[in-house]
């Protein structure tokens, strides 16, 4: 044990936030109200929290490396996504044994060619594969998004920085009824001899979303400010 | 706006009411009416943005935020409780009207109590008297 | 029983679609490829049917599963499955300001079977 290197161990505390707001307050009400009243138990409660801390885009990013190396798994994964979900630490009856109420248990995988690219959106509600790829990031639940891919979305796309040629044709997949989907982008050049956590670095969960393709410098998407509607939409 | 750009937001609005919901007009829309006790907390409550950035956390999620998540999905579990697609309606009904200024998790928050309060799942006096408690708690632990 | 011990009793270890397989009282009517069109039924209160589709022509792209259509399983009535399906149409065929110059860009979506038409 070193008695020079002051360095080693002694962290300064990580910063916290020592106010607490009237959003936490209202929060914890509603929660404590609906579990008296009957709505829900602690238990389901606490098991759904657990599951919303556990989950992230990390499993879908090994998915699609996977299925990028093993021709084998890909073939799985296009047949029957829940059942290849095991093999990459996801469970979709989790929590409950039977699923969560908002993802149900029917993931597809889309498989992006040299002449299709898919996004995927929910313009009713923005349904996401939660389980295996994570929240849903606050510019996919926007009407604005939602939408406007479905009618525009090349327009969409180059907002996000992708512009597709016209040789490359656009599918956007309207998430509607219980399925859910994740997009499996093209793997791209630069990536020869990569190792599978090398590959699933670089696959991003914008990548998956579908309005990002994969590249061998990038490893975190870019930032999405959320902006207020230029046209915003009166009633 | 000249006539060309007129016509492309008229279109585009045309074409964002009708992606809005799948409901018919005789469906009741959700009740945007603000509610005293909501409007309180959406203009006394200090933000996570806000709180986040005065004490240099760097989450960028407020602790609560799983939780909240977890209460969502409870409820559109259960019988008499709210599903999601109808919470998400009225989310986004609300997010364009009375909470349109509050940044998300909140306005999330905002949107699923007054949604509750709406559908007399929960009452506002309650829900006030509640809040008092959990903040008397809070602040003297 | 209550809704929610019902239907945990019926889906645990299977998953929701999985509960509803081979609960369809006729196979599917449609398969893949067939050309279909979206009804325009009248939205007596609940849908998950856009109405940027009705009337659209599109194709069979997956047949996907069975469950209760979600104009029943809003009301809790789940004693009627229905084949689902996913549809693809060309995206002229929706937008009428649809550039032609990507006259191959689709878009696809799913309906229960009640919401389909078979199309010469």
């Amino acid at each position: 044990m070193s008695d020079h290197d002051h360095s080693h161990g002694h962290r300064p505390p990580a910063p916290m936030v020592e106010e607490i707001s009237d959003f936490e307050i209202l929060e914890i009400a509603v929660r404590e109200l609906a579990i008296e009243k009957g709505l829900f138990s602690a238990d389901d409660h606490r098991r759904f929290t657990e599951f919303a801390e556990s989950i992230g885009p990390l499993p879908a990013a090994r998915l699609v490396a996977r299925a990028w190396l093993d021709p084998e798994f890909k073939k799985r994964a296009l047949e029957d996504g829940v059942k290849a979900s095991l093999e990459v630490g996801v469970n979709w009856l989790d929590p409950t044994g039977f699923g969560t109420p908002s993802d149900y248990t029917d993931l597809r995988v889309l498989e992006d060619t040299p002449t299709v690219k898919h996004v995927v959106v929910c313009t009713l509600c923005s349904c996401y594969p939660r389980p295996i790829l994570g929240h849903s990031p606050e510019w996919y639940r926007t009407p604005n998004y939602r939408r406007r891919v479905v009618r525009w979305p090349r327009q969409v796309l180059s907002e996000f920085g992708l512009q597709l040629p016209p040789e490359i044709d656009v599918r956007v997949e309207d998430s509607n009824q219980k399925c859910r989907f994740m997009v499996l982008p093209m793997r791209p050049a630069g990536t020869e001899g990569w190792t599978e956590d090398q590959l699933a670095e670089i696959v991003t969960r914008d990548c998956m979303i579908g309005v990002a393709l994969p590249h061998p410098d990038r490893k975190v998407d870019d930032k999405r400010p959320v902006h207020p509607a230029v046209n915003p939409v009166h009633h | 706006m000249d006539k060309a750009d007129k016509e492309k937001t008229g279109e585009y609005e045309e074409h964002v009411r009708s992606a809005k919901y799948s409901v018919p007009e005789s469906w009741s829309s959700p009740d945007t009416t603000p509610i005293g006790l909501l409007e309180e907390v959406k203009k006394e409550g200090r933000v996570w943005e806000e709180l986040a950035e005065e004490y240099g956390v760097a989450n960028p999620n407020p602790p609560w935020k799983t939780s909240l998540f977890a209460t969502m999905e409870a409820l559109s579990g259960c019988s008499g409780g709210l599903s999601t697609y109808d919470r998400r309606a009225s989310e986004d009904e609300l997010a364009e009207t009375v909470y349109q200024d509050v940044p998300y998790p909140e306005r999330e928050l905002l949107a699923l109590a007054h949604t509750m309060l709406r559908r007399g799942l929960v009452n506002e006096e309650e829900l006030a008297q509640r809040m008092k408690q959990v903040e008397e708690r809070l602040n003297s632990a | 029983m209550t809704k929610r011990s019902h239907h945990a009793e019926i889906a645990t270890g299977k998953g929701d679609p999985q509960c509803f397989s081979n609960t369809t009282s006729a196979p599917s009517k449609f398969k893949v490829g067939d050309k279909v069109r979206i009804k325009e039924l009248p939205d007596i209160f609940y849908t998950r049917t856009q109405v940027y589709t009705r009337g659209a022509v599109g194709e069979v792209a997956v047949v996907t599963h069975e469950s209760p259509a979600p104009e029943d399983e809003s009301w809790d009535n789940t004693d009627h499955s229905e084949w689902f399906y996913i549809v693809r149409f060309r995206q002229k065929d929706l937008w009428p300001e649809y550039p032609d110059c990507y006259a191959n860009d689709t878009l696809q979506t799913e309906f229960s079977e009640r919401w389909l038409e078979a199309v010469k």
